[in-house]
């Protein structure tokens, strides 16, 4: 094989090894975009997206993975949700309201007692953590109960679907899973807005960096321990093989999955682009990033607004989750590509959805070709840990905010 | 009732400006002090005096030396990890490669090594800020381990890439009997290696902690301290008054590696005995951090305050949890646990307080003023 | 003839250097009338030894004419000896159009307007173009010369122009937007300007940065509070010595020798400034929790601490209530006083502006639209056209 087909390959598979990357730092720029908060989960965030998805397709059986107590979690929350909705309109059930998060937090705990009794440490895990999205998300405040209850609902339709199959075995399994995984997430958005953010508006920006330092530790935590630490294969029908067709024609060895994570990453730029230019939440969601005070004086909805952007952040971290469990497995390192996509974030500006594309093309890119022809020569490897970075803040030396970032002028 | 500063007047300067200018706080530092030098050496046994105690102190000089950065000069960084195994490994070849160099000579060159690599990696600071700054200090943490992996020479060519400790006396063999300055061998202990005794290499960090805790109170409460806050503050400002940002966030970078660094070389001799790589690596610089958002950002007192919450914390937890459930959970399920609670009481302390113990603190030491009559 | 005496109806604006003739329901119906006015108008043009610009309103005048002969002869007389230029107001509007027809034909200047605002303003526009301004007497402390800032195609100044004495106290004032403080960033080396320079004391500082201006000794307050917002209203002021700092953070660690000696010596300077101001009672209170008017005063505490030579004042009273205000006009005062300090200041508050400048410069779209002392200003009409507009 010549040099410079060669340099071409290592360049073409950074390139598409820095579209991942740029998976990533999607979720990260959704999120800074839409609340300001340098949100460090991201990459737990991917790992309990893809955690999730891979037990529920290896159960193949929705219903069963909870355990009875999980479901009777699930239940209490749905009969919460009804009766919140209707609380609002009937005084008397209002009455009611204020002392009730003893009797559900107790409700809970209960749950959780038993289910370590009588189900195991797993089924323990799960069902607590059912039930304490539902507390959270229900009893201790949602402000759309309504919203929070079809949540709840759709989740237990969606593990009860099996019933109804309509489709082949594995593609409904596959997309049931996918739906569940879903609203799984929808919950841990709302959860996390509630428990994490709520509390902390108008803070400085540092100090929610470091709350999601913390939801980091919490949520990985979480989902080994609600699902497990072993490494998992996903499969989804997209071999990682190189395409014959462009072997026959260049020579160049091109994996069919590598071009279908690029697709993938492609359509959703061009959604979340949509999403963020054309529609009215995108536009309340970058009021709230410039100032979370302003927002909430014309009127935005700051709850519901952060809960849509963590439920977007959960939903970009499911499909990056996917691609990445399917090339590498689904493991506790998944957690760690959010060190990959940081460098791709300074390059591109942490508010430029292009921005993250191009970074992660740049950063793939560089970070190959130094591997292949500087470190494993002469340092014997490992130089793809710290090249990304070291590139990217000399690049960041000339142009402060990034490649795509929005000019910072200083004013007195 | 007894924590009252009336009729305590000042009628100099100094004496207004002293770092506890109040009776009661000069008694109670007094009592620590004394506590920690005398009593805790003669009645703590070796789990208390080496794993816990001597870790507490190192990691309380550690997040010092990043609260003078992030907390009183306002550059977020998140390779304090780095910085300390620059500490840690020049300790460890100054020690090698020189025999005759007392330890404590050897951990303050290093830290003067581990300034200027601080300085290095801090160049990028006069033109980044904030995140993106925080995240171009990634660079220096993940290169300088790196660094250490791939190149032999730092860990003496060992095969498994781990550099022990070698023993070594407090003022190196020149102090030894027969030396010439063998005066000072009646007191001159081992203090590092295997056969360094717990309660040396305790007393050693805890002397080096206490001096230099009480230089970082000097600084950050004279000129050098009011130059790192204006620039934390408003650097626009601060340039206008006359500040040079360069020399102050170069300074601060300075002061910040050279405590980092002497905490690297601390860790390594007084409590690991050697040096390895994962020691320093990623969560270590977040745990850091932790402690100086926990303890309070821009507070002295608050570094030792997170540090202690940070290490006593676990070790706490670990006791509950084998007394509560007393060996049901399977140790998977208690090591995730331990990372949930640790996310969840970051979480929660943020929330009750985002400014720190050293805000719990001051608001104790108010209600304790106007205690019992607040009105 | 009218109720008002002839003495009445003549009024000297100095300012304007103008000479204001009221007319308006007048009659004159005899030579003698016309005399006796004519008398009492060289008369008093003789005390004042001087040209004047000549605004006469003729609003409803009536002159009869038996006495156009010796009206014109009067008034041509008296023209030629004391007149600088001549505008009048009145007439009906066709005569007006009339003149103007005429005026266009023959190429002379109609001098004819509808209202005296008017015709003020032509007399200004005049003056501006003649250039007859009396220039002032300056030292050149620090001058000013053509500088332009361009923010991409935006003029935020364009060609401004002054000086500033020694020891004085200097306004800029000027609609929102005009670019005083564009104008103070420049000074500061906190913009660089594109075109034009900057010259204090002699020497050319056009591109110094905003450190080194601070090593000439400016200080500088800002509109919109810049007080380093962690730190105690002490430690605020106690920063504005830092620019005199002798030790280095070695010696700041033992805290002995150099490092405590100073830092006694600038807490003694800075209590001085503490009594000047007034604040003793906040000394140890973290700024950020002072209210709006006390923030301010500490924010000048800060740059007195400096021991300035200029000190640059951005809206120091924005935002205050009467009383505070009236603090801070004093403590301006004695601090011009008591140190010298030659001061330029922004400000919004016509009353304290024209109460306590020496000289007045007028910016409007990042230009100078006029400039002088204060009661120059406050009557200038292109002033007051700048401030409400075109009508």
């Amino acid at each position: 094989m010549s040099d410079t087909l060669f340099f071409f390959e290592v360049l073409i598979a950074g390139l598409l090894s820095g579209v991942m990357y740029s998976l990533v730092a999607l979720g990260f720029v959704l999120i800074f975009k839409a609340s300001g908060v340098f949100n460090f989960a991201q990459g737990a965030l991917v790992l309990f997206a893809a955690l999730s998805l891979v037990i529920l397709l290896e159960y193949g059986d929705g219903g069963a993975i909870w355990g009875w107590t999980g479901w009777l979690a699930l239940i209490l929350a749905g009969a919460a949700g009804v009766f919140y909705m209707l609380s609002r309109r009937a005084s008397v059930a209002r009455r009611l309201v204020p002392s009730n998060w003893m009797v559900w937090g107790g409700a809970a705990l209960g749950l959780i007692v038993l289910g370590t009794l009588f189900e195991g440490d797993k089924a323990m895990w799960r069902a607590a953590f059912i039930t304490l999205l539902a507390f959270f998300v229900l009893v201790v405040g949602a402000k759309r109960p309504g919203a929070a209850a079809a949540v709840l609902l759709g989740l237990a339709v969606a593990c009860l679907l099996p019933v109804g199959q309509i489709l082949p075995g594995d593609i409904w399994n596959f997309w049931r899973s996918i739906a569940i995984t879903l609203l799984v997430m929808v919950l841990l958005a709302m959860a996390i807005e509630r428990v994490a953010l709520r509390p902390l508006i108008n803070q400085e920006h540092i100090i929610l960096f470091m709350v999601t330092i913390g939801l980091n530790f919490l949520i990985e935590g979480m989902a080994q321990g609600i699902w497990d630490s072993q490494v998992h294969g996903l499969d989804i029908g997209i071999p990682d093989m190189p395409i014959q067709a462009i072997i026959d024609s260049t020579g160049l060895f091109i994996s069919t999955f590598d071009v279908f994570a690029a697709v993938m990453a492609i359509v959703l730029v061009a959604g979340l682009g949509l999403f963020f230019q054309k529609t009215r939440i995108g536009r309340a969601l970058r009021a709230v990033a410039d100032d979370h005070q302003a927002a909430l004086t014309v009127g935005i909805p700051l709850q519901d607004i952060w809960a849509i952007v963590w439920s977007a952040a959960g939903f970009v971290a499911l499909v990056a989750g996917i691609l990445w469990g399917a090339k590498l497995g689904v493991q506790f390192s998944l957690s760690l590509i959010v060190l990959k996509a940081l460098p791709v974030l300074i390059l591109g500006g942490f508010t430029s959805v292009p921005g993250a594309i191009v970074g992660g093309l740049m950063i793939g890119a560089t970070e190959k070709l130094v591997e292949v022809f500087i470190g494993i020569p002469y340092f014997g490897g490992g130089t793809e840990s710290w090249t990304p970075y070291i590139f990217a803040m000399f690049f960041l030396l000339f142009r402060p905010q990034g490649l795509f970032g929005e000019k910072i002028i200083e004013r007195v | 009732m007894f924590y009252r500063e009336a009729g305590q007047f000042k009628t100099s300067y100094p004496s207004d400006q002293a770092i506890f200018p109040i009776l009661q706080d000069r008694w109670t530092v007094i009592t620590i002090l004394v506590v920690a030098f005398v009593v805790i050496p003669l009645v703590a046994n070796q789990y208390w005096l080496g794993p816990i105690l001597t870790q507490f102190l190192v990691f309380s000089l550690a997040a010092l030396g990043l609260n003078i950065l992030t907390g009183y000069a306002g550059q977020l960084s998140l390779g304090t990890g780095g910085f300390m195994a620059v500490g840690a490994y020049a300790t460890f070849n100054l020690v090698l490669r020189i025999p005759e160099l007392p330890l404590v000579v050897a951990l303050i060159v290093a830290g003067v090594i581990t300034a200027f690599v601080g300085v290095l990696f801090g160049l990028p600071s006069l033109r980044i800020k904030g995140f993106y700054l925080a995240v171009a200090t990634l660079a220096s943490q993940f290169f300088l381990i790196w660094l250490f992996d791939h190149v032999g020479w730092f860990t003496n060519y060992d095969t498994a890439g781990v550099a022990s400790a070698p023993s070594r006396t407090l003022f190196g063999a020149l102090a030894d009997a027969g030396g010439p300055l063998d005066f000072l061998a009646p007191i001159n202990p081992v203090v590092s290696g295997p056969r360094a005794a717990t309660e040396t290499k305790y007393l050693l960090t805890l002397t080096v902690v206490a001096v230099l805790a009480l230089m970082a109170k000097n600084m950050v409460r004279s000129g050098i301290g009011r130059t790192w806050m204006a620039i934390r503050d408003m650097d626009i400002a601060a340039e206008i008054i006359g500040i040079s940002p360069i020399r102050a966030k170069l300074s601060a970078f300075a002061v910040s590696s050279f405590y980092c660094g002497v905490a690297g070389g601390l860790y390594v001799f007084t409590y690991l005995g050697n040096a390895d790589t994962e020691a320093f690596g990623l969560t270590r610089s977040f745990q850091i951090l932790f402690m100086v958002i926990i303890g309070g950002l821009g507070s002295v007192v608050g570094s030792f305050m997170g540090a202690a919450f940070i290490v006593f914390m676990p070790v706490l937890l670990n006791n509950v949890s084998s007394v509560v459930f007393g060996g049901t959970l399977s140790g998977d399920t208690i090591s995730n646990m331990e990372l949930m609670i640790f996310g969840g009481s970051i979480i929660f302390f943020l929330i009750v307080e985002p400014h720190g113990f050293a805000r719990l603190w001051q608001i104790a030491k108010q209600k304790l003023r106007v205690w019992p009559f607040p009105y | 003839m009218a109720e008002k005496t002839f003495k009445d109806r003549i009024a000297f604006h100095q300012s304007l250097e103008t000479l204001e003739v009221d007319f308006s329901n007048v009659t004159f119906s005899s030579v003698d009338e016309v005399d006796a006015f004519y008398d009492e108008v060289d008369q008093q043009l003789a005390k004042t030894g001087r040209r004047w610009y000549f605004l006469i309103i003729y609003l409803d005048c009536v002159i009869e004419p038996q006495v156009w002969e010796r009206f014109a002869e009067r008034g041509k007389n008296t023209n030629v000896k004391y007149s600088l230029g001549t505008v009048r107001v009145g007439a009906s509007e066709e005569t007006r159009e009339e003149i103007r027809g005429r005026a266009k034909e023959d190429r002379f200047r109609s001098n004819i307007f509808a209202s005296r605002e008017e015709a003020l303003f032509a007399i200004a526009e005049r003056r501006k173009r003649q250039e007859v301004l009396v220039e002032r007497q300056t030292d050149d402390y620090l001058r000013v010369e053509d500088v332009q800032l361009l923010f991409g195609g935006i003029r935020a100044l364009d060609g401004v122009g002054f000086s500033v004495n020694r020891g004085e106290i200097f306004s800029i004032i000027g609609p929102n937007g005009a670019g005083k403080t564009s104008m103070l960033n420049v000074i500061n080396g906190f913009y660089r300007p594109t075109r034009g320079q900057i010259v204090f004391d002699g020497r050319d500082r056009t591109s110094l940065k905003p450190r080194a201006v601070a090593g000439l000794r400016f200080a500088r307050t800002f509109q919109n509070i810049a007080l380093f917002k962690g730190m105690t209203t002490l430690d605020n002021i106690m920063t504005g010595r830092l620019l005199r700092r002798r030790s280095n953070f070695l010696w700041d660690a033992i805290y002995w020798g150099i490092s405590k000696n100073e830092e006694m010596e600038n807490r003694d300077y800075v209590e001085g400034i503490i009594d000047f101001l007034e604040i003793e009672a906040i000394r140890k209170t973290p700024v950020g929790r002072l209210p709006y008017g006390l923030q301010k005063r500490v924010e000048l505490a800060r740059a007195l601490a400096m021991e300035p030579k200029v000190l640059l004042l951005d809206e120091p009273m924005a935002g205050m209530n009467l009383e505070e205000k009236q603090d801070m006009v004093r403590f301006i005062l004695d601090a011009n006083d008591q140190w010298g300090i030659t001061m330029i200041l922004i400000e919004h508050d016509m009353a304290v502006v024209m109460d306590i400048s020496n000289f007045v410069v007028v910016l409007d779209h990042g230009q100078k639209i006029a400039e002088g002392v204060p009661d120059e200003v406050r009557v200038d009409p292109v002033v007051i056209r700048a401030y409400l507009g075109q009508n």
